[in-house]
Order: structure tokens, then C-alpha cells, then sequence
């Protein structure tokens, strides 16, 4: 037995699939795209029922990646249930994919979600009209508090005819309809032919692809001679049509109970207001900015302390139980991976998890990305994208990761390029800090920074020009501010969690364990006289700083640990002049990201990317060092 | 202002000169299905009020009063046989006999606004050309003239007329989200740095790119 849910966005269809299945989720890229589905399993008395979550849509007609996976899924998995949640308070909106869906053929049940809320509206809701309307089973719930879930699934696994109810459009559509999908025969389809001539109208790319070419030319010319008569196209027939049902049909069964004051909640509006909703946003920001700096450090803290006092000295045990180097190489590499994952994962990616879930379950995300989209458009990028980067102050690989939530690929290349190049995380932020901030001063330590968020501009405004690609224009939704529900944001940081584990770690492990070999045999003191001329004529540092440098990729909060050891001194200003440590910051700041952030970026956008991300970085880390040793030797 | 009766025998002439020069008496009874004489005496009548000539054994034209008048019913007429037929739905032939009534009642600015709402109809469900309207400007300027969502200041109403989308892609999203033709819209906000609109659809807020805006022809609310 196998349920589908669909729905428009903002009805609560992901809180419905989290109190329907409850645990095992998985929830999955589908494959090519950036669209997120999840899948898991509900039970009922002795019977397991598979739920899928289809990415949520507004439409089936396949012209968006959402559009294109939802109806994919319909297709290959062929559900024996649809359920259409529907907002009780927006009845008309979501009427039309219902409609669309019994269209296709589906056994459909309808969740009238957020009862509550059309109730608090003064909305009276007659189901049993819209049952016998709809010649469907309508059951009304309340998904955050649970109400009606049960019902839900006892109705959708009863097996029943398909609805009869069908939209029926204006004669000359109808006439359209009628004549394409004679053409077709039933053999090839699994879905009604009416809704396949239908979706051939509305230019499906996915059923297209498997049209004949005479019934596309027939198509072609039958919507030309509607245009031409009409002025219009077949397709706004079809959906002003669908609209006018619907808004028919929710007239019918709604009844405004008294003129009750629908309130609006004002935070809604001053979010959205750039007046009160920068302020508010930049609140936001550095909230999290500063959750995720001293929250993660101090969890980071306490982790990593833990560790080393539970963990050292059995690692030491087992080093000391062998006399191969190259073993003792692969016990430390083992024994740091861990570590990097206890002070990387748990503290940063989990806690940015979680406040990410939250800004997108209450729906503040999205005034967000409506209130910067014009901003950041300049630079090729979209609203959304400023997350992505207040988080990389903190650590790039949740930022990466968060790269996720943009719609395109390229938009998602373009920020982690700039991420990993040019937004210093916080380890990259204390080596700043601790050398050129702690002994040239502050203004020199500003100036890097300066020099980053100028970097980070130019690039931007570069990348935008030369990945050339129609930006994603931003059309969506706004919907009210709601509480983010507990289960929901622990669910969804959960999946995302396993995800990084299962994919970063065995990269991660296994970077570490060849840096570590490389460091016991010795391999990166070798380094130091062949990089002599480049480290010292170049960029005037001591030779020796190239240890650090590689060191940093492992674990960058460890390279300025390593300088100290290098010189053999705590008091860096014996060592390097405030010339050298400037060049030094700089160079660590824009070089290649740590081990960590490049398991993602590979997982994210494949090797080739990677390597052409990590190239680029170490290249333009020692050009700006070079041009910053010339500037500051005259 | 003419009467009714004095409209229809206007657009009457009106269609049958269109063809030929000049309309027959009998043609005319004929077409309004009534007797001949009648006729005679009607046209008699509207010859008297300068709407009409009538030269013996050839037929009768329209002055240039009668002309204008007609032009008007017949423009009114044949828009809305296009309203009746692509938006209503009802057939060519119901929609012309309802036509026929209707076009007496319509105003001038429910003419306008139909015509926009269709998206400027240059004929009519039987092909017939529809008389372009008495403004001063041609039907470009108008259509030029018409507002994108892109252009509304905040605060403003204003209903979907038609849609100029790029692609079917982008014309099946746009329809998806409910700006359907007809639609009423109105602008909560405009977000700074060419930010995107903010609009409210029938309670629904939907933040829009102001390049999307742009495919959107909409009519300011009176």
C-alpha cells in the first residue's frame, strides 16, 4: 500500500507527512534536480503503509522543476492514494490541484488542513457538500495539533472508485480536448486520455517527450486557431476555467459564520516593510551569527574537551602498541577526523540546522528573500543567498549545505564559490584576529576584511557575467507567520544531519588519515625547502609557514596552533613582522577551505567543480598574497 | 441618444452596407423580421432625424450621425459576442441573440473595459471586423497604454486583463498561481533595488520579480 501526498506550498502537507510517519524518514534529492521529497512509512493496525512526500505545487503541469517532479513520482510509483491537503482557509487556491488530480486519474482523498484557523476566520466549511461535489472523501484536520490524521489515513487506505468529478471548459476547449486525445490510444497511457490532451495544451514537457509528432503538430495547430480566434490562449481558458470552478465550488461550501475580524498579524507586515524589516533581519542575522560563534564554540568546547580526555589516551594506547609510523599516521588521522567531526557537525551544523528549519517553518525565510531579492540580484544571486553567507561567517559547511534552499544550480555554484573564497568562517576569523588584530592592530585586521567583502562583490558581479544564465526570477508565496512546530524542526534536521554524516564523513576520514601520513613521514617538512624561493621571494613569509598553510586544510583553527609550534614560541611577533602576518592572514583567509567544507562541496556539485573551486581559491590566496607582500615592501 | 429601436435598424443598415452600398428595404424587413412597410415608415422616420438617406430604387445609407451611431452598437455588439463565446462559453448563435439585447445596455466605459479585457478582439466569433472605438488613438497606443502589474504603485487595485507571457512555461506558472484574467490584485508593496511586488490575491500574498510583473496587463479598478 502506497500514499502520495500533494498540495500547494504553505498548506502544511510536510506536517501532515511528519504525524503520519513519525520516524524513518528518508528524504531525498530527486535525482538532477534541487528538489527535495521525502518518503517514510505510516501504520496502520497491521498494515505499513509507504507515504510519499511530493514536493509541493501548484500545478501538474510539469513546467516547474517542483511541477516535473511531483508529477514524475505520480507516474512511476503510481500511489494508490492521493491525498490533496487542502487549506481550509484558502479553499479556492487549492481546489484547482485537486481537481488536476482526479483529472489524472488519481484515487484522490482530501485533507481539509488548518480547520482551525478557517474556523478562528469565521469560516463555516459544509464537508458533506464538498463530498458530494467532489465525489470524494473530505476529512477536515488540524495537522500541528494531530487532529484528523487518523481519519486521514483510515480513509485513504480504503480502496474506492475513482471520482467521477471532472472541470468542464468552455465548449471550444472542450472541443480541442476531445479531438486530441482521439488521437491518442489508450494503450500508451497510464493516465486518462483527457488528461494527457490536456497536459499536451499546457505544454507538459514530460508527457511531450512522448507524443507522436503528428499529434504535436496537431496540437501546434489546434491552439493556433484557438489564439487566433480567441485572442487567447487554450491554456488561460484552461485554467480560468479550473479557477472558476473552484471558486465556485468554495462559495457553495463556505459560509462566512459573522463578519469576524480577521486579524493579520502586524509582525507579518513590518518583516516585509524594508523600514522596520531590515532592522528586524539584521537582528535575525546576527542572532544566528552569534548562536552559531559562541553557542557552537562553547558546545565545541565542552565536546572536544570530552573527547581528547575519553578518547587521547586510548588512541595513544593503540599508537603505542605499534611501531610503524604510517600506522601511528592512520591512528592520528582516525583519531582527528572524529574529533573534526565532534567540533564541526554537533556544534555548528546542527545548531545552524535547527535555526534554519525554524526560519523556514515559520515562514520568515521567505519575506526575507523577498526583502533582499533586488539587492542581491545585482550580483547574480538571489534573495535567499544572504543566509547562506552570514552562516559562513560561522562555518562554511552549513553554508554550503544551505546553498540548497536557491532554485537553480548555477545561482547554488555562484554563492559556494563566493562562500568558500571570500566569507572567512570563524576559524579563518580568529587567525585573523590573532595575528595581524593582535599584534599590528585593528585596522589592519578591518582592512582584510575589507579587501574580502570587496572580493566577495567583484566576484560576484564577475561570476554572474560570465556563468551567463537567465537568473531565477522570484515568484512565491508569502505565507502568515506561524509557529514552527518541535517535531517538524527536529524531523527535518535529523535527515539532514544523517545525510552529511553518511556522505562527508568517509571523506573527511579519509583526507585525514593521508594528511597525517604525510605529516609522520615527514612528506610536508620536505615541502619547506622546494617552496623556499616561492614562500619567501613571493610572498616574504619564513619558508616554514608553508607547513601551516597545507596544515589548515585539515583543520583550519589548528594552522594558527601550528605557527605557534613552527616557530616554537606563543609570541608571534618574535617570529613574523606585522608585513608578514598581514600576508599571512590574507593568504589563509582566501586559500583553499578546509576538508570538511570540500567533502561537501564535492558532495554537493561533484568532483570537477571541487577541484576547480580549490584550484582557484590557492591561486588567487597567493596572488593577492604576492600583490600584498609587493604593496606593503615599498 | 437613440432610441433603441433606432439602434437597430442603424446596425442593421450598418451590416448590410458594409458588403454593398446601399441597403434594400426588403433585405432590411427581412433581416428584423417584420413587414416591409414598417420599415418604409421607420426609415421614413430616421431620414426625418438625419440619421439616414433614402434614394428611391437604390436603398438607404447612413449619414454620418446614423454612421457613428451604428458603429457604436455594432462595435458593442461584436465584443460582446467575443465576451459571450470565449469567456461565458455560450455558442456563436445563442451569443449573438443575446448580443443583440445586451448591446443596447452597455455602457461606454463597460466597453472599454471589455475591450481591454480582451486583449483589443480585431473580429468578431463570425469574423466580422469590430469598429475600432471612438478614442483618438489606435489600437497599439491603447494596448501600449495598458498598465503592467510591474507599473502599479502601492496601494493600488487593479484587475488581470491579459497576459503577455515570454514562454507557455512561464504563462502556465503565472496562471498556476491564480492571475487569472479577471482576477483582482492589489499592490501591498514595492520592496527597494528593483525588489520584487508584493501583492495580495484574493488573501493570498505572493512576492513577485517586477520582470514577472511585466507579463501581466492588468486594469486599474475604477
Amino acid at each position: 500500500m502506497e500514499i502520495a501526498l500533494a498540495g500547494n506550498p504553505n498548506v502544511g502537507k510536510s506536517v501532515i507527512f511528519g504525524k503520519l510517519t513519525g520516524v524513518g524518514i528518508i528524504s531525498a534529492n530527486y535525482p538532477g534536480t534541487t528538489v527535495e521529497y521525502a518518503e517514510g512509512t505510516a501504520k496502520l493496525g497491521e498494515m505499513i503503509v509507504n507515504v510519499i512526500d511530493l514536493p509541493g505545487t501548484y500545478s501538474l503541469s510539469g513546467n516547474t522543476d517542483d511541477e516535473r517532479v511531483a508529477t514524475d513520482l505520480l507516474r512511476s510509483r503510481k500511489p494508490d492514494a492521493v491525498v490533496a491537503v487542502v487549506d481550509a482557509s484558502r479553499l479556492e487556491r487549492s481546489l484547482v490541484l485537486l481537481f488536476e488530480l482526479i483529472e489524472s486519474g488519481h484515487k484522490v482523498v482530501a485533507a481539509l488542513n488548518m480547520h482551525d484557523i478557517a474556523l478562528k476566520n469565521g469560516l463555516a466549511i459544509d464537508f458533506e457538500a464538498l463530498e458530494q461535489t467532489l465525489m470524494i472523501p473530505v476529512i477536515p484536520t488540524v495537522a500541528i495539533r494531530g487532529e484528523g490524521i487518523d481519519a486521514l489515513l483510515d480513509a485513504a487506505v480504503k480502496l474506492r472508485p475513482r471520482s467521477r468529478f471532472s472541470v468542464r471548459y468552455d465548449s471550444h476547449t472542450e472541443d480541442v480536448i476531445s479531438r486530441l486525445a482521439g488521437m491518442l490510444r489508450e494503450e500508451d497511457w497510464q493516465l486518462p486520455l483527457r488528461a494527457v490532451a490536456i497536459r499536451i495544451l499546457m505544454a507538459d514537457k514530460g508527457i511531450l517527450e512522448r507524443v507522436d509528432g503528428d499529434i504535436k503538430d496537431t496540437a501546434e495547430s489546434l491552439a493556433e486557431e484557438f489564439e487566433r480566434q480567441h485572442g487567447e490562449s487554450v491554456i488561460v481558458h484552461i485554467q480560468r476555467d479550473r479557477f472558476g470552478e473552484a471558486g465556485r465550488i468554495a462559495n457553495d461550501a463556505v459560509r462566512q459564520m459573522e463578519t469576524a475580524e480577521i486579524r493579520r498579524s502586524r509582525i507579518s507586515d513590518i518583516t516585509i516593510r524594508p523600514l522596520t524589516g531590515v532592522p528586524i533581519l539584521a537582528l535575525v542575522l546576527a542572532t544566528i551569527f552569534l548562536v552559531l560563534v559562541f553557542g557552537g564554540g562553547l558546545i565545541e568546547g565542552a565536546l572536544v574537551g570530552s573527547y581528547e580526555g575519553l578518547a587521547k589516551g586510548f588512541f595513544d594506547d593503540l599508537k603505542a602498541g605499534t611501531d610503524s609510523q604510517m600506522a601511528q599516521g592512520a591512528l592520528e588521522g582516525v583519531y582527528i577526523s572524529i574529533e573534526a567531526m565532534l567540533a564541526i557537525v554537533i556544534p555548528y551544523i546542527l545548531v545552524f540546522y535547527i535555526m534554519l528549519s525554524i526560519l523556514e517553518d515559520t515562514g520568515y525565510l521567505v519575506r526575507v528573500v523577498s526583502l533582499l531579492d533586488g539587492v542581491m540580484h545585482r550580483i547574480g544571486l538571489h534573495g535567499r543567498a544572504i543566509i547562506s553567507m552570514v552562516v559562513g561567517y560561522g562555518c562554511n559547511v552549513p553554508a554550503i549545505l544551505a546553498t540548497r534552499t536557491i532554485g537553480s544550480r548555477r545561482e547554488r555554484l555562484i554563492l559556494a564559490i563566493l562562500i568558500t573564497l571570500a566569507v572567512p568562517c570563524s576559524a579563518q576569523t580568529a587567525i585573523i584576529i590573532g595575528t595581524v588584530g593582535n599584534y599590528a592592530g585593528p585596522e589592519w585586521a578591518l582592512l582584510i576584511f575589507a579587501i574580502l567583502i570587496s572580493l566577495l562583490v567583484v566576484f560576484g558581479f564577475v561570476l554572474h557575467r560570465i556563468m551567463r544564465f537567465e537568473p531565477t526570477h522570484l515568484f512565491l508565496e508569502i505565507p502568515e507567520l506561524r509557529w514552527p512546530s518541535v517535531g517538524q524542526t527536529l524531523g527535518k534536521t535529523g535527515v539532514r544531519i544523517g545525510e552529511f554524516l553518511t556522505i562527508a564523513f568517509p571523506l573527511l576520514l579519509a583526507g585525514s588519515i593521508v594528511l597525517e601520513i604525510l605529516m609522520v613521514e615527514g612528506v610536508l617538512d620536505k615541502l619547506v625547502e622546494p617552496s623556499e624561493p616561492f614562500m619567501v621571494g613571493v610572498l616574504g613569509l619564513p619558508a616554514v609557514t608553508v607547513v601551516a598553510l597545507v596544515f589548515g586544510v585539515l583543520r583550519k583553527e589548528m594552522a594558527l596552533q601550528m605557527l605557534m609550534v613552527l616557530f616554537g614560541t606563543s609570541n608571534l611577533a618574535l617570529a613574523l613582522t606585522n608585513e608578514q602576518m598581514f600576508v599571512f592572514a590574507l593568504v589563509m583567509a582566501i586559500f583553499m577551505p578546509c576538508l570538511a567544507a570540500l567533502a561537501v562541496i564535492t558532495r554537493e556539485f561533484g568532483l570537477k567543480n571541487m577541484a576547480v573551486i580549490t584550484a582557484s581559491s590557492i591561486f588567487l590566496a597567493l596572488v593577492f598574497g604576492a600583490v600584498a607582500n609587493l604593496i606593503l615592501a615599498i | 441618444m437613440a432610441s433603441e429601436i433606432t439602434e437597430q435598424y442603424l446596425k442593421i443598415i450598418y451590416n448590410l452596407t458594409e458588403e454593398e452600398g446601399a441597403a434594400k428595404t426588403t433585405e432590411i424587413a427581412q433581416r428584423l423580421g417584420v413587414a416591409p412597410a414598417s420599415v418604409t415608415q421607420m426609415i421614413h422616420k430616421l431620414s426625418k432625424q438625419g440619421y439616414v438617406r433614402h434614394e428611391p430604387y437604390h436603398g438607404t445609407r447612413l449619414s454620418p450621425k446614423g454612421k457613428r451611431v451604428a458603429k457604436r452598437i455594432a462595435r458593442r455588439h461584436r465584443l460582446l459576442e467575443r465576451f459571450l463565446s470565449d469567456i461565458v462559453g455560450v455558442g456563436v448563435e445563442a451569443g449573438h441573440d443575446q448580443a443583440c439585447k445586451m448591446e443596447h445596455a452597455l455602457s461606454e466605459e463597460a466597453e472599454e473595459v471589455l475591450c481591454k479585457m480582451m486583449n483589443h478582439p480585431q473580429r468578431c466569433p463570425h469574423g466580422r471586423p469590430i469598429p475600432k472605438c471612438e478614442r483618438d488613438i489606435t489600437c497599439q497606443e491603447c494596448a501600449a497604454e495598458t498598465l503592467r502589474l510591474s507599473d502599479l504603485d502601492e496601494g493600488e487595485t487593479a484587475t488581470v486583463s491579459h497576459l503577455v507571457a515570454k514562454n507557455k512555461e512561464e504563462l502556465c506558472r503565472v496562471l498556476a498561481m491564480g492571475f487569472i484574467p479577471g482576477t483582482r490584485v492589489v499592490v501591498e508593496k514595492r520592496l527597494p533595488m528593483d525588489g520584487p511586488i508584493i501583492v495580495n490575491l484574493k488573501g493570498t500574498r505572493i512576492a513577485i520579480a517586477r520582470s514577472i510583473g511585466g507579463t501581466l496587463c492588468m486594469t486599474r479598478a475604477a
